[in-house]
């Protein structure tokens, strides 16, 4: 053996006792967050509760800027119209910091912020209104492109390792989904709601990229739920994208998915029925993708109001009981608690004032009143389109028992503008009036509204929350404002106007015993810490 | 330049009505405006002209199974979301279809030229695309209330005529907005409704502002900003002014819209068709 052969396999060792080193064993993320945030959520429960407490209600006003990132998508961008929008969640593993906007991901030091690489995608078209961000597994990290390419990289030098394409953009569908690792499961949504494309679920191996298994959202003829559809077409057509990433317990093998809404997505008439499994919270078997149950939030939505918002797992009692249960505040503006074992539902109430529901059947849905479905000459509906929350995510506090929510109370006049009885794209539209926002804490075993505090800005915030056990709740206002609050009464403890409003949700890591919060206000990643 | 700004700038030129419609402001502003309006068509827009000679090939050759607005008929698929329409670019695809017929669903050939197929590719594609930008979309008649119930509601459970009136401000309301946007703007004034015309009159409130300082002092003017922790305002002689909210300071907005505001949970739908068939009156 030459000294120079001597040298490369002593390198090559190192870099085996490297790989060792680094890189994500699916097995953290069954594990609280603390020296990393290793999926979109933090954990798989998505209440985006940490058990950090560095930073705390006594020092948090000392809160300093620890770095500032600019993400420059660089000349002729495509980061997004009117500028890159960080909406991505960045995850954290081994000191390093990932995150993404759509046809672009970075890696960062977590601690100065400094920029290792910058990953760029060139998209052939697709909507680029967001990317939720990467999933890793092992030294490798996946995303998805506007023009629905999964793309993995090398987690270290950002290099691409593959790509498979998991939908047609030229059927006009986009995908914004941060993926999911489960095990060697690689979950992968898809979105769209241009055209009529019809939803999808995707596991797929983490190495390879091959497609496991398919959940389609909408059934096909002969299929269960196949008797919610008029026919075939309007099944094949119907919509109900995967928008967000969803939840898992171990335990019971089950993954938890929100399902967007159906296409046509305001016109109504071609799609009479409920329109299964659109609007829905589903469980399905983590390793078959089977349907195990599921709730349907809005059956025969016409307003927009995908049901695609975070849902959270709560181990904890009801009625004296201790339950596992599933928690959704919901975009028609219902919040809904489920026995997450099969289903059942267990409270289902209204957290803003609501006039397009004619109360719940005797599954906890709502009945929606076709009174309130656009008409040609408009319908007053709260809440518009946009919801009475939307994307952002919301966080539980197992400590004061509160789901925690952004909010907006919205008047909008309906139309339906496609009377054709095969309609088609959304068919309709809707204007906005008047809204206001509010940050909501709900009790959840009741889905009262234990504290409420309304944003003197205009506008709605589309800021996630975080909440510690250092008793904080952060989350940001409609104004630009980054705010922390006390959880247990909504009081006020610290705020920093960050100059644009607050884009993603907030999350946190520990490293060398010194807690960094780390929040995306526009284009620019903000970290702050206590000294 | 990247394929999505190119794109985007050829959306824009092929539609330079949309690009007239933007507010006026800096040419960044502009072009952001531009690319927002236009963020879901991701595909080139095809030539009007060619748009129009396909329609009225398709309309004669083939509506008769497709339908004449190409989205199904009696005997023919929907070719809007037809998978391989999508896929088309310029004809590649639907050409051989075109030509060869589907005999076994009964579609015969049709012996077209190049250029037509090309043309019926262009119109397909601005059907495609007419589903795809909701933003577009036209809102039909909206005007189909009670003048006279509408006048009774303005009159009595609206109180509408408390702070206006037909002789007053609202003369000639009817003139002044179509009544698409007249309906958003009367349920509340600020309200950007759909169009050029929405957007041209769109204006901020102006709202009435007075801060009294710990000093018990007070300051009024224009409400400039507010959160939970700043407010600002310009006051009479022009000077903009800001404080912090902590420290005792009060702050009173009068909310000239208020009245608009405490109406929507209160409105039936009727009674908003009713409003607008009077206000459409008011000429």
């Amino acid at each position: 053996m030459t000294f120079r052969r001597l040298l490369n396999s002593v390198s090559l060792c190192a870099a085996a006792a490297a790989l060792a080193a680094q890189g994500l064993d699916p097995a953290k993320l069954l594990q609280p967050p603390r020296d990393t945030w290793p999926t979109y959520n933090g954990d798989y429960s998505g209440r985006r509760y940490s058990p950090l407490t560095r930073i705390n209600a006594s020092n948090v006003k000392a809160l300093t800027l620890a770095w500032v990132y600019r993400a420059n998508t660089g000349p002729g961008a495509s980061g997004g119209f009117g500028g890159p929008q960080i909406k991505s969640t960045p995850l954290v593993v081994n000191g390093v910091l990932y995150f993404t906007v759509p046809d672009h991901a970075w890696a960062l030091d977590a601690r100065t912020g400094r920029e290792l690489w910058h990953y760029r995608w060139e998209s052939k078209g697709g909507i680029h209104i967001g990317n939720r961000g990467v999933g890793m597994y092992r030294d490798w990290l996946y995303f998805e492109t506007p023009d629905n390419f999964l793309v993995s990289l090398n987690a270290r030098d950002g290099s691409e390792r593959w790509r498979v394409e998991i939908a047609d953009v030229k059927q006009e569908y986009f995908s914004t989904p941060a993926p999911i690792v489960i095990r060697n499961r690689l979950i992968v949504g898809v979105g769209g709601d241009s055209l009529d494309v019809p939803g999808y679920l995707e596991s797929r191996d983490p190495e390879t990229g091959q497609l496991q298994w398919r959940w389609n959202t909408t059934p096909r003829p002969g299929e269960p739920g196949a008797e919610t559809w008029p026919n075939k077409t309007a099944m094949e057509h119907g919509g109900g994208m995967t928008w967000l990433p969803g939840a898992y317990d171990p335990e019971l093998n089950l993954i938890y998915w929100p399902t967007g809404n159906p296409n046509p997505v305001m016109a109504g008439q071609g799609r009479k029925g409920d329109n299964l499994w659109t609007c829905s919270i589903v469980a399905l078997n983590l390793d078959t993708g089977k349907l195990v149950w599921y709730f349907q939030a809005s059956p025969h939505d016409t307003h927009d109001w995908d049901a695609t918002q975070t849902p959270v797992l709560i181990d904890g009692e009801f009625r004296g009981q201790p339950r596992k249960m599933l928690a959704q505040a919901s975009r028609n503006g219902y919040y809904f608690l489920l026995d997450r074992t099969n289903g059942k539902n267990l409270v289902s109430v209204p957290y803003i004032d609501i006039n397009w529901s004619k109360g719940v059947d005797s599954r906890g849905q709502p009945i929606p009143d076709p009174a309130k479905e656009p008409k040609t000459d408009g319908v007053l509906v709260v809440p518009a389109s946009g919801g009475a929350t939307n994307w952002p995510p919301p966080s539980f506090n197992p400590e004061t028992g509160l789901f925690y929510v952004n909010t907006t109370t919205s008047y909008s006049i309906f139309y339906l503008t496609d009377t054709d009885p095969r309609p088609e794209g959304y068919g309709g539209r809707d204007t906005n009036l008047w809204s206001a926002s509010a940050l909501k804490a709900i009790d959840y075993q009741t889905g009262k509204v234990r504290w409420t505090h309304p944003y003197s800005g205009r506008g709605f915030s589309n800021s996630g929350l975080l909440s510690t056990a250092g008793k904080l709740l952060f989350g940001g206002d409609p104004s630009g404002n980054f705010i922390a609050f006390d959880p247990a009464t909504g009081r006020v403890l610290w705020h920093s106007r960050l100059g644009a409003p607050v884009s993603n949700g907030p999350m946190t890591y520990e490293l060398d015993g010194r807690q960094y919060l780390v929040v995306g206000a526009g284009d620019t990643l903000f970290a702050f810490t206590v000294l | 330049m990247s394929r999505w700004n190119w794109i985007c700038a050829l959306a824009l030129a092929a539609a330079p009505h949309l690009a007239g419609q933007a507010p006026p402001q800096g040419g960044a502003g502009r072009a952001a405006a531009g690319q927002r309006r236009n963020f879901l068509i991701s595909r080139p827009v095809p030539d009007p002209a060619a748009v129009e000679r396909g329609q009225r090939l398709f309309v004669a050759q083939c509506g008769f199974c497709h339908g004449p607005r190409a989205n199904g008929g009696e005997s023919g698929p929907d070719l809007i979301r037809s998978v391989l329409a999508l896929r088309d670019e310029n004809g590649e695809l639907i050409g051989p279809v075109i030509r060869k017929g589907n005999p076994e669903k009964g579609m015969p050939p049709f012996p077209m030229t190049d250029a037509q197929i090309a043309d019926i590719a262009a119109f397909l594609r601005s059907r495609q695309q007419a589903a795809i930008n909701r933003n577009a979309y036209t809102i039909q008649n909206v005007v189909t209330g009670d003048a006279a119930k509408g006048q009774a509601y303005f009159n009595g459970a609206g109180r509408c005529h408390t702070c206006h009136s037909p002789e007053g401000d609202l003369k000639g309301i009817a003139r002044k907005y179509e009544p698409v946007a007249l309906q958003a703007r009367f349920l509340y004034p600020e309200t950007r409704a759909f169009g050029p015309e929405g957007r041209r009159n769109a204006r901020p409130r102006r709202m009435p502002v007075t801060v009294t300082l710990p000093s018990g002092q007070t300051v009024s003017g224009t409400l400039e900003y507010l959160d939970d922790f700043n407010v600002a305002l310009r006051d009479p002689s022009g000077e903009y002014r800001s404080w912090n909210r902590d420290g005792g300071l009060q702050v009173e907005v009068r909310d000239p819209l208020a009245g608009h505001q405490e109406l929507l949970p209160h409105y039936t739908d009727a009674d908003i068709h009713n409003v607008l068939a009077y206000l459409v009156t008011l000429k």
